[in-house]
Parts: C-alpha cells; sequence; structure tokens
C-alpha cells in the first residue's frame, strides 16, 4: 500500500461566461436562429417540420434514455434541444420524419449518453449522426436530389456538388452576396451565411464560444483553398466560396465550439480550429465527399486530447 | 432559472414541437409539380441533371413538347406525357427501340449540337456528376 498511485489533481483553465449550463444552451439555440428562420423562409414548411421534429424528438430520447438508464432527468438543461435544433439544420428540407427520428437518436443516445451525458462527448453528437446517417443513407444528404422540386429564383443545384463535378466554371453563376443571404441550396440552417455570422459573433460576445476556435478554422479555410486556387483555378474555387457555401459557417461558429470535444487551452485551440480548416479544404477538394466539415471536426475532436496536452506547466508539483 | 422551470420549459418545447413538427409533415408534404422543375436521371456514370422548367418554359429555351416526348401529335399538349423510360428501357433488347442511354445521348447532344449551346463537348463530365 505505500506505493499506492494516487490521482494526480490539477487546474484546468475553466471558462465561466456567468451563465449556466440551461441559459447557456438557450443562448446559442438564440444566436442560431436567424439562420434557422432564413431556412425555413426559402425551404418553406417542410424545413419547420424537420427543425420542430429535430429537436423534440432530441429531447424525447434523453428523457427516455434518462429513464431507462435510472439516470436524473437532464432535459431541462437544454443541451439536447440544441443537439436537435444543430442536427436539424444541417439537414435537407425535405428529410422524412424517419430519418429525423433515427438521426436524433444517434446524436443523442450514441453521440452524448452512453459516454455519461453533458462534458464527456469526445464527439460533437449533431456530427456524429451526421456522419453515421451520411454513410448508411447517402441520397438523403444529396441536396440536389432532396431538394428537386423546389423552384427556387437563384442557382438550383449545390455549390459543392457543381464544384467537384464541373470545376469552377459552373459556380461563375453564383455570387458570394447570395451565399451570404442564403440564396443557395444546402442544409436548412447552414445557407444564410449572415445569419450565421451574426449569431457566431453574439456567442463569441456573450462568451459562450471562444474566438480562438472559429477564427482559426475559417484561417485554415482561407488559406488551403487559396493555395489550391493559385495551384489550379480551374478546379479549385477560392477562399470566398468555400467559407460562405456548405457547412463552413456553421461549422466553425457552431459545431467545432461544441465544449466537451473542443480544447480550452488557447494555443489547442488555434491549432484545433486550423486544422479542422485545412482538413475540410483537403476533404472537398481532392477527397471525395463535395463537403468535408463533417469529417474534419470530428476527426479533431478526436485530436482535441491530445492537443490539449500543449499547456503552460504548473509552478510546483500538484499532488 | 429554477431547475424546476427549466424542466418544464424543456417539456414545453417538445411538447409544442412534437405537434408542429406533425402538423407540418401531415400538412405540408413536399409538393411534387405538375410539370417537373428539375429531373434527376440517374445512371451508373453519375447522376445527370436537366432543367425541365428551363427548356420548357417560353422565358426559358422554348422548346415545345413534341421535341422530345415525340409520341405527341403535332400541337398537341397532353398534361401528363409519356415519360422517357416508358418505353426506353434501361437494357433494350428490341433494335428499334433505343436504350435509355441511347435515346438520352442522342436527344441531348443532337439538340445542343442543332442549337449550337448547352454542353457541346464530349466529356462526360460536361453533363454527367461524377464524384
Amino acid at each position: 500500500m505505500v506505493d499506492q498511485r494516487k490521482f494526480i489533481v490539477s487546474h484546468a483553465p475553466f471558462w465561466h461566461s456567468g451563465k449556466n449550463v440551461a441559459q447557456r444552451s438557450y443562448g446559442i439555440i438564440i444566436a442560431a436562429l436567424p439562420a434557422v428562420l432564413a431556412g425555413i423562409y426559402y425551404f418553406g414548411m417542410p424545413a419547420l417540420g424537420v427543425i420542430s421534429l429535430s429537436v423534440s424528438f432530441s429531447i424525447l430520447w434523453e428523457l427516455a434514455f434518462n429513464y431507462v438508464a435510472k439516470r436524473p432527468n437532464t432535459i431541462g438543461d437544454g443541451n439536447a434541444a440544441l443537439i436537435g435544433l444543430l442536427f436539424g439544420m444541417l439537414l435537407p428540407a425535405t428529410a422524412p420524419f424517419w430519418f429525423v427520428i433515427t438521426g436524433t437518436f444517434v446524436a443523442v443516445v450514441i453521440g452524448k449518453q452512453i459516454y455519461g451525458g453533458i462534458g464527456s462527448n469526445p464527439f460533437n453528437p449533431a456530427l456524429v449522426a451526421v456522419a453515421i446517417l451520411m454513410l448508411s443513407w447517402k441520397k438523403y444528404f444529396d441536396f440536389d436530389g432532396m431538394l428537386i422540386n423546389y423552384d427556387f429564383d437563384f442557382t438550383p443545384f449545390y455549390p459543392l456538388v457543381a464544384l467537384k463535378a464541373f470545376g469552377t466554371s459552373a459556380i461563375e453563376s453564383i455570387s458570394i452576396l447570395d451565399l451570404l443571404l442564403g440564396r443557395q441550396v444546402g442544409g436548412i440552417g447552414a445557407t444564410f451565411g449572415l445569419g450565421l455570422i451574426v449569431g457566431g459573433l453574439y456567442l463569441i460576445y456573450k462568451g459562450y464560444i471562444r474566438w480562438e476556435i472559429p477564427l482559426s478554422f475559417v484561417a485554415g479555410v482561407f488559406l488551403t483553398s487559396q493555395i489550391f486556387n493559385l495551384a489550379g483555378a480551374d478546379r479549385f474555387a477560392g477562399p470566398a466560396f468555400h467559407i460562405f457555401t456548405g457547412y463552413t459557417l456553421i461549422g466553425a461558429f457552431f459545431l467545432a465550439t461544441e465544449d466537451s470535444s473542443s480544447p480550452v487551452n488557447v494555443i489547442p485551440m488555434l491549432l484545433y480550429g486550423l486544422g479542422a480548416g485545412i482538413l475540410t479544404v483537403l476533404i472537398r477538394n481532392i477527397g471525395m465527399f463535395p463537403d468535408g466539415v463533417v469529417f474534419a471536426i470530428l476527426i479533431m475532436n478526436l485530436v482535441n486530447p491530445l492537443l490539449d496536452k500543449i499547456r503552460p506547466k504548473a509552478i510546483g508539483k500538484v499532488v | 432559472m429554477a431547475p424546476k422551470k427549466e424542466l418544464k420549459l424543456a417539456y414545453y418545447i417538445a411538447g409544442i414541437l412534437l405537434f408542429v413538427g406533425a402538423m407540418s409533415y401531415a400538412a405540408f408534404p413536399v409538393k411534387v409539380p405538375d410539370q417537373p422543375r428539375r429531373i434527376m436521371f440517374e445512371s451508373i456514370a453519375g447522376k445527370v441533371f436537366f432543367d425541365h422548367k428551363t427548356h420548357s418554359a417560353e422565358a426559358g429555351y422554348g422548346l415545345s413538347c413534341i421535341e422530345c416526348h415525340h409520341e405527341l401529335e403535332e400541337g398537341e399538349t397532353d398534361p401528363q406525357p409519356q415519360r422517357c423510360g416508358d418505353c426506353h428501357e434501361a437494357d433494350s433488347g428490341d433494335e428499334d427501340m433505343p436504350k435509355k442511354s441511347d435515346a438520352f445521348h442522342k436527344q441531348c447532344t443532337g439538340c445542343h449540337e442543332e442549337f449550337n449551346a448547352g454542353p457541346l463537348n464530349e466529356k462526360c463530365n460536361s453533363c454527367h456528376v461524377l464524384l
């Protein structure tokens, strides 16, 4: 018993925004609302159905899991609702109801609860669900096919697929202003760039997220796409296009910043965001998927514990 | 906010949005228009998107129905013309009936060449989405 190993306790750089967990969850939901409302405006009532069902079933799955696992009821912290909202924002407006119900189960139960609930999940729950569903039912994430019956007054194809299949000549008709105003095909809450930026800045202002991750994420996307663009302007689009289309902005502000799957120290946060941004463009430009945000963030979630080892050494030994 | 209030709020959100979601799915299913807007042809060489609306609309290319739906009589506008795949099968053994891919290739490239418009070169990825 003499050399019994003891736990080494050290202090993490905890951040406190002055709000409790529920206020924080609902704060993030409010920040996401402009993008959601724009999605409902462009894609109509089916989009409202997807978002509503996604939020509602996320809460219900958490409630059911708490009951089955005999754990305290945690739906009051609003985290399940937030996961549901973010998952719904990534879906096409015409996603069938069973798809939403399955996805929310994967997000809340497999993505979060089996690891021990809020704060214990190693991956972003909404992204775990999107990744699993994307690999299982690819066609429901084919935005062109899913939104084929919509009569858009803007370019009616998913910009990232057009770019990958036909090169930059295919996306000449898409203006950056259109992308910013949400006049593009994509996920319900992922198209309105301006809304996502405003929501993201609100989150930074309120202290719900740190500025390091979104900024370095966007910087990673910018730098990598700029290099590709210089190497072959006919095949690879420029930085502005990559930043304002696909899941980039929702990824930078709302997905990569998920608290338990992202680092807490400054340098790790910068490396984490930068890595996710670089991987996003690498997957988009030379990978097999049109959009790389989902897998880029999941891979960086995996690296997160290692990154967080880069931290200032404690003075003296804390035992 | 007190924990009890938080719990109550979560129950309200779950209940109300479940109702709204179910109503939206039941009352507002995605409408399939009478005339297709875009058509996705799936093939082993990647899908091909055809903008039916732009090709048929007066403000677009203004093609008459008979240009493609050739079973119609001159001037006839059937609201439900036969679909291409009804006769042109994926693998046709009938010599008189071109198989689906031949029919589409002939129809698309023939018309594009005639009007010197749209994708003209013979690269597959001018039309096929090869990912």
